[in-house]
Formats: C-alpha cells, structure tokens, sequence
C-alpha cells in the first residue's frame, strides 16, 4: 500500500488549486500532471456520479445581493442566474448568517472554505454585464410522478387532438374533456396554463371520498418556473421583438408574483380567522383555540376521515414496543 | 343515563395529547365515544418565527382545536361537560366559570 | 492509527472515509465477478459490499425499514422545447403521413443497456438514497468531517445544530429546508492535517504556561507586571535599534512576505512555520514604530487593523507623490492627463486576487529593477502594497496558534481533495461550517446524486437485494 502511495497515489496527496484531483485521473494521465481535462468523477466504478460545481463566493454574494439588497423575488433570481429557488432561499439564509457571524466577531473558516473552493469545482460570476450568465443548475426540473410509472396502452384517435393535458388526464384515470374545451385551449394554451397555475386550489379531482386527488397536471404546470414556457412562446411568435418580449416577461413575471402574495395573504386571513387566541389572566399560557368541523364530510362513513379533528380509534400506539427509535423528525425554527 | 363532554387520553408515555369526546357517562375513558369534537394538547408550544423581542415577551401556547356549533348542540341536549372541559369551554367563551362550591 | 476492523488491507471494504487505506481500497476495487455464480450470491455479495460502505454505522434491521422501492427522479425540461410542442404530435403522427421515417437508418435503435446508454437514468444507484438523509451522513457529505464515523462522533459529542438548536442523534432524518451547522473549529480539526511529534510538544508547552502564568497572576501581580514593563523595554530597545534602518526592515518584510506567499506544498511544514515567524517578529519590528505602540499587546486582529491604516496612510502619500510626478510628465508631454494611478492600483488589486503568486513575482521583479528609485521618492510601490496586504491577509485568516488540535497554519489533510465533491442535494457554506439540505437525493437522465463508488450492476444487485424477492 505504501508503495503504491509513494509512487501511483503521490499526485494525489496535495489538492491542485482550481481544479479537481480526483482517483481516475491517475489512470488516464498516469502520473503526469497536465493532460486534458481533469476528471470530475470521483469514483472509478462509477461513472453515474459527477461532482457537481457548487456556487463561488462571488456568485453567492451576487445572489444575496439582488435578493436583499435590491430586492428582487427569489423566482425572478433564480432564472435570472440558472440557480434552484431552493439554492437561491438557502444561499441568502447562509449568507446572512455570515454576515451576522462577522458581525459578532465570530472566527470563520477561511482557510478550510478556501480549500475546498480549489479542490471542487465552482460556478463562477460573469463579472462582465454583457456576457449571459452560465447556469449553475436545470431550474425546470420535472419530478417524475407515481402515477406516471404505469404502461398505459391508450387508442386514440387520429382526428384527436391529444396534448399533454390529455396524457394526464388519462394517467389518472379522469373523463376526457369535451371537444370545444380543448380546441379552446389550444388557441391559447398560455392564458389556459396560467389559469392553473395562478390558481392551484381549483384543479380538478377525481375519485371520492379518501381517493379523492387532483388531476395529473401537464409539465408545463408542473415545473417550478411555468412563466417561462410562455416566455418562450412569446418569443417564438415574435423572433424580432426583443424588447417587447423582454417588457412582456418582466410584467408577467410582476403580475405571477403579486398573485402568488394575495394568495399568501388570503391563506394567512383565512387561518387567522379560524383560530382564537385567548390570554386569561391567571394563567401563563396562551391558549389557541382552532375552529374544526366534524360532519359526516369530515368524519366519513366509518367516522375515520382524515379530516376530522382527534387522534383515531382502533390504532394502537408502539411507543413501548422494542425498536421504536425516539428522536425527533422536525427542528421547527 | 348522563352524557357527558370530558377528555380522552391519547399520545405516548409522559406526552399526553387528548380527544375532547362527548360519550356516555359510565364508558371506559378510551373507548369509542358518541362523537370526537375536538383536541387539546397540553404540551405548550414556543411560539417560531420571531424577533428576538417579541420571543422575550411572547408568551408559550396551548393548542385547542373544537367545532363551537356541536358543543353548542351537545350542551342544549343536556351533556354535562367534565371540570376540565368545562375551563376549555369557557375559555372558547361558550358557558360561564363554574361556579366555587362552598366549602 | 488506523482503525484495522473498518479498513482491513486484505479484504478490502470501502468506507465513507477519507483514510489513505481507504484511497488504497478504492483504488484497487473492482466488480466482483458473475461468472458462475447464483443470482442468489449475486445479490448477497453486492449487498454486502455496498452496505459497508452506505450506512455501515447504521444496523441492518434500521435499515431495511428505511429502504424504499419507489426511487426519486427527475426529468430536467427545457421550456423552449415544452413551448414549440404542446405533445400532440405522438399522437396525430401514426398514418396520417406526418411521423417521418429516417432514411439512413432505417432499422429502429438498438435499446442500449443501460450502463452503456448515456442518457439512462441511473435508478438503481437511489437505492441507498434514504440514507443520505442522515444527519452524520450529510455533516460528512458537506464535507464537514473526514468520515460518516466521525460526523457521529461530532453529533453525539454535541457540536452539531440543527435550525439553531443543538441536535445529538445521528440517526435524524434532515427535512427539506433544514440547516445544520457544525462547530468551526471541529470542522477544522477534523479537514486539517494533524499536528506532528513537535507541534504536539509545542502544545504542552504552551498549555503548561498558560496554566502557570494563571497560578501566578493568582499569586503575585505585582512581579508579573515588573517582568511585563522589564520585557516591554527590551522589546522597545530592540525596536529602537531596528527602526533606524526603515529602509531595511521594509525590504526584510517585504522579502518575508515573499517567501511565504510563494511557498509550494514541498517546503516541510516546520520551515514554512519559522519563515511565517519570522515575518511576525518584523511586522510586529515596523510597528513599534508607529506612535501608539500599546498594540502589540494586543490580539493579532487589531493589530492587523493597525497595520493596514499605516499601509493605507502610506499608500495615500506614494499615490499623491506618484500623482504628481506623473502629472508633471503629462504636463510635458500632453494636458490630458486621465487619473492612471488609481486605475493601475485597482488593476494591481483584480489580478493580485486572482493569481497572487504572479503578481508577487512581478512585483518583486521591478521593485529589483529600480530600487533606490522607488524608495528615494516613496518607500514602497502599489505592487509591493499588494504583497504585504496579502501577507497580512493570510496571517490573519490563518496564524499559527499551537493550543489549536490541528498544525497551524492550517492546511487540508492529505488525500483530502480525492474524496472533495459536494452534492447538489446540499447548499453548503464552508466559511461557517453550516449547510442547508435543499431537497431529498434525485436521479436523472445520465447521473444520480447519490455519492456510491459502485457501478451498475453491484447497485441493481444490492437494489433487488432489498426488493426481498429472492
């Protein structure tokens, strides 16, 4: 083994600043240092596993910067810089943090952060304002649905017009629209779209009672930036207005932001009416009393309904059981 | 026979959480009851999400959930809410403090 | 020394470690072999191997019931293409003259297998996806502990917090949106190379001052301050006769700035210390020189502010000086003369940043070329600033403290960089030892974000393995 370090593993003792140093490289330069590009596969037997670049500091604080500083919605960030809104929310929370650790004085791990930003590949900022910035991650990722693994073997026919709409509907088991619904929507498919996304209460269900779920809605509702295929759109009908296209998107991208803030809103009312808050004297507690319904809706037929209030009959409690492991499954902030 | 408003407990060992049941007197405490018309959890919850001043003022909570309009009817039938059913009752404002015995 | 049990050289296992034996193991591993061997064993042996690598620390019944058929995977969407295609063309094509058959290759598309279609969707490499959702799994795939082990050392041990609050099971499942946070110096001490024979001594030494120098202070104050006053004047002495010659002690520091910025790894560590103390010693030498000279009793941090104000006040005086002189150059040859020394001093700064070692080289090049210029007019040139400010600026962030568990100055352990990957499933921010777990592992087209150093068919084996059809 030693041998073996001294001699085929040397190189891989120290880190090569600003790029990566990972096991297969040895075997396709053989112990030189530079030829071709440095592998990101830090398993030999696996070639399925790529180390992904993470955010460089400039590009972090970029991002913190345009969403405190100036201000923008974490959606419009993240498909400004080709980031997950899920990355952009934590970067800001991480970001925050440090300044706040600078703050207070705080010893931070400069030169352990420094380290590991030249041994992993980064995303690095565009520093020039012309250059597009290269994205750091696909922002439109599709989770693949549980009711889409089935094989449905499904005849149509061939005057039909059968878009991804219909696809869903017939995964989930849903009647097929009527025909003037459809040619409806496929003269506007945009304005259709964005009627489900602005307002995702009223997607239709199918099944009854416990079975009760919505309708498989098509990927371009599904994934997390729905604005930008009629951005796309748009651009596609006008291939020679990039400023109108560019007035357009911004205004939708305002308009989706002040609908999805009402909605917040109006959800934020409705929980704040249903709940009263008592503070009696002689007690030192708060009591929150929520308002709940129990009818034959709630409860169902069995009076086991999901939605009734109260923990449920006829389900034995483990906790005493051998095994059961005991530690918390939430850290509320 | 009396039917009454009282609490049945659920939850685990040394972490109560009760089911506020309206039920016959003289049923076992878990036992299926007529109807379940709330909960009441008496572990009290620190409020989240706040500034560091309001968390030093705030106060930590207990969360009650319970459907006013069949406490409403259950009462008018005649059910006899228990004593601490009854301080939840009036703390929702739907009956009067009891009244101390005299001693 | 090595745990023999974890990472055995003769039946190598490969571990979530970042051990030398284990880059040995991983180096030489390789498929086992099918030929002639039941499924059955197949599967027991793919199994066995992947299981000591995910969630060894992690027992076998725990597991299993964590173990899920339903593998999480994504299908990135490119909207231009969802935008030219509402899909009904899959469905209007058959027979009506508007599915086009390719002419060149007439024959359908042989189905590749899948470890050799690069656009497959690596399932069966999710199977140990629940896994990653461990807090010591994910403390050690944020790169915040050498091994899974020693991340559940650092949970239980209490330095990890989940949301703020301390959390000391191993065993939590971290929620989408959880951020967790590792002590700094934990985290150092677990990255860092470890101290050798003589820095550990150095330790001692150092604790068993600190201790006496408590007793004394308890005891007598009065003698402890004598010696203090009686060490200070040395100190000033010494200064005295150093600050005489400015000139010189510039030019050592600046040589000793030298010397450590451009210092490559082969320099042995012992060495790199004394040149880093010695640049301490003159700085601490050019300090003394500056009217409030209380500074040097105190912490390095305002010591290094201290010593940027004089660097900037004399920055201030070289610029106006250069200022004129070039204005008066100008002056000769052109009126309009653009502001160039600010320019050229941002310039300096952009490239010293990037490749600080060139710009040194460069720097101390043409201060050697025209020294007594440059320091008849002003002692030092924008560069040679550039230098020192960098110097200053690696002996703050990293200085040599011997109480630290790790070799100071730090640097990153050997063979780290083999194992150094972040996984997308983790926003990590490696200035506060903290990370954000984003959202659960995926597979898609071509990767999955599951670390595993196994191929495809000892993850499908272990996979089926755990479907418990055998």
């Amino acid at each position: 083994m030693f041998q073996w370090l001294d001699t085929e593993g040397a190189p891989l003792k120290h880190h090569i600043p600003g790029s990566t140093n990972y096991l297969p490289d040895l075997k396709i330069r053989g112990g030189s240092f530079d030829k071709g590009e440095p592998s990101t596969q830090p398993f030999p037997l696996n070639a399925n596993f790529v180390s992904e670049s993470i955010l460089s500091e400039e590009l972090r604080n970029e991002i913190h910067k345009r969403v405190v500083g100036q201000k923008k919605s974490i959606r419009a960030v993240s498909a400004e810089l080709g980031v997950d809104m899920r990355r952009v929310a934590a970067v800001c929370r991480l970001v925050e943090m440090e300044k706040r650790w600078k703050q207070q004085g705080k010893p931070l791990a400069l030169p352990y952060a420094r380290a590991v930003h030249e041994m992993v590949p980064t995303t690095p900022l565009q520093d020039s304002r012309h250059q597009r910035q290269t994205p750091h991650e696909s922002i439109n990722d599709l989770p693949a649905h549980r009711l889409t693994n089935a094989q449905i073997f499904y005849p149509v026919s061939e005057s039909r017009q059968f878009t991804r709409i219909e696809a869903g509907r017939v995964f989930s088991a849903a009647p097929a629209r009527d025909h003037r619904i459809v040619t409806e929507e496929a003269a506007n498919p945009s304005e259709a779209m964005s009627r489900i996304t602005q307002n995702p209460s009223r997607i239709e269900t199918v099944g009854k009672g416990a079975k009760e779920q919505p309708v498989l809605q098509p990927a371009d509702v599904r994934i997390p930036h729905p604005h930008l295929v009629v951005h796309e759109r748009q651009r596609i009908a006008n291939p020679n207005e990039f400023q109108l296209v560019r007035k357009a998107y911004d205004a939708r991208l305002r308009e989706e932001e002040e609908i999805e803030r009402d909605r917040k809103l109006i959800a934020q009312e409705r929980r704040e009416r249903q709940l009263s808050r008592v503070q009696p004297e002689s007690s030192r507690f708060e009591f929150r009393i929520k308002d709940v319904v129990v009818s034959k809706e709630t409860t169902g037929s069995d009076g086991r309904g999901a939605r009734a209030p109260g923990r449920r009959y006829g389900v034995p409690s483990y906790d005493r059981k051998k095994g059961q492991i005991k530690i918390p499954t939430q850290v509320v902030v | 026979m009396v039917v009454r408003i009282r609490l049945a407990r659920f939850g685990n060992k040394h972490q109560p959480f009760y089911n506020i049941i309206v039920a016959q007197a003289r049923s076992a405490r878990d036992s299926k009851p007529l109807e379940v018309i709330g909960t009441l959890n008496p572990f009290p919850q620190r409020p989240t999400n706040l500034s560091e001043q309001e968390a030093r003022t705030a106060r930590a909570y207990k969360e009650i959930s319970l459907d006013r309009s069949r406490v409403k009817y259950w009462l008018g039938v005649g059910a006899q809410p228990s004593d601490p059913v009854w301080r939840i009752l009036n703390l929702a404002g739907l009956v009067q403090q009891k009244q101390q015995s005299p001693k | 020394m090595r745990n023999r049990a974890t990472t055995p050289l003769s039946k190598a296992k490969i571990r979530q470690s970042w051990s030398k034996y284990n880059l040995y193991n991983l180096s030489r591993s390789r498929d086992p072999r099918t030929a002639q061997r039941t499924f059955f064993q197949q599967k027991w042996t793919a199994k066995s191997l992947s299981r000591n690598y995910h969630g060894e620390q992690v027992r076998e019944s725990e597991w299993e019931r964590m173990f899920s058929r339903r593998l999480r995977s994504v299908v990135p969407m490119d909207p231009y293409k969802l935008a030219r295609d509402d899909g009904s063309g899959m469905a209007a094509g058959r027979g009506s003259g508007l599915e086009k058959f390719p002419e060149e290759n007439p024959t359908p598309k042989r189905l590749l297998p899948a470890s050799r279609n690069p656009n497959a969707t690596p399932y069966t490499h999710m199977t140990f996806a629940p896994l990653e959702r461990r807090l010591d799994v994910a403390i050690f795939r944020a790169l915040f502990a050498s091994s899974t082990r020693q991340a559940r050392q650092f949970v239980v041990h209490g330095s990890v917090t989940v949301n703020g609050k301390k959390m000391r099971y191993p065993g939590y499942l971290l929620n989408p949106g959880d951020m967790f946070q590792v002590d700094t110096e934990r985290v150092m001490f677990a990255t860092g190379a470890p101290k050798d024979k003589f820095e550990r001594r150095e330790g001692r030494v150092e604790r068993k001052k600190a201790e006496a120098k408590d007793a004394e202070a308890e005891g007598e104050e009065a003698a402890a301050e004598e010696a203090k006053e009686n060490e200070s004047e040395g100190e000033t002495k010494e200064a005295e006769e150093e600050t005489l010659d400015t000139r010189g002690t510039l030019k050592t520091l600046l040589d000793q700035a030298k010397s450590i910025m451009t210092s490559n790894k082969d320099v042995l560590p012992a060495k790199r210390k004394q040149e880093i103390r010695g640049f301490q010693k003159a700085i601490r030498r050019v300090m003394s020189k500056s009217p409030d000279s209380s500074i040097l009793a105190a912490n390095l941090e305002t010591q290094f502010a201290e010593i940027m104000k004089v660097l900037k006040a004399k920055k201030i005086e070289t610029k106006e000086a250069k200022g004129s002189k070039k204005e008066t150059k100008d002056s000769q040859k052109t009126e309009t003369a653009p502001t160039t020394p600010e320019a050229k001093g941002t310039e300096t700064a952009a490239t010293g940043e990037n490749k600080p070692t060139e710009a040194l080289n460069e720097a101390f090049r043409q201060a050697a070329q025209n020294p007594e210029e440059e320091l008849d007019t002003s002692e030092l040139t924008d560069e040679e600033f550039e230098v020192l400010r960098h110097a200053l600026v690696q002996l703050r962030d990293n200085p040599i403290d011997s109480t630290k568990p790790y070799a100071t100055p730090w640097r990153p352990r050997d063979y780290m960089s083999a194992f150094a990957f972040v996984p997308r499933y983790l926003e990590v921010n490696h200035n506060i030892c903290a990370a954000v777990y984003l959202r659960h592992p995926v597979a898609r087209p071509g990767s999955s974000e599951v670390p595993t150093p196994f191929g495809e068919n000892i993850a499908t084996a272990a996979f089926s393995w755990y479907l418990r059809r055998r």
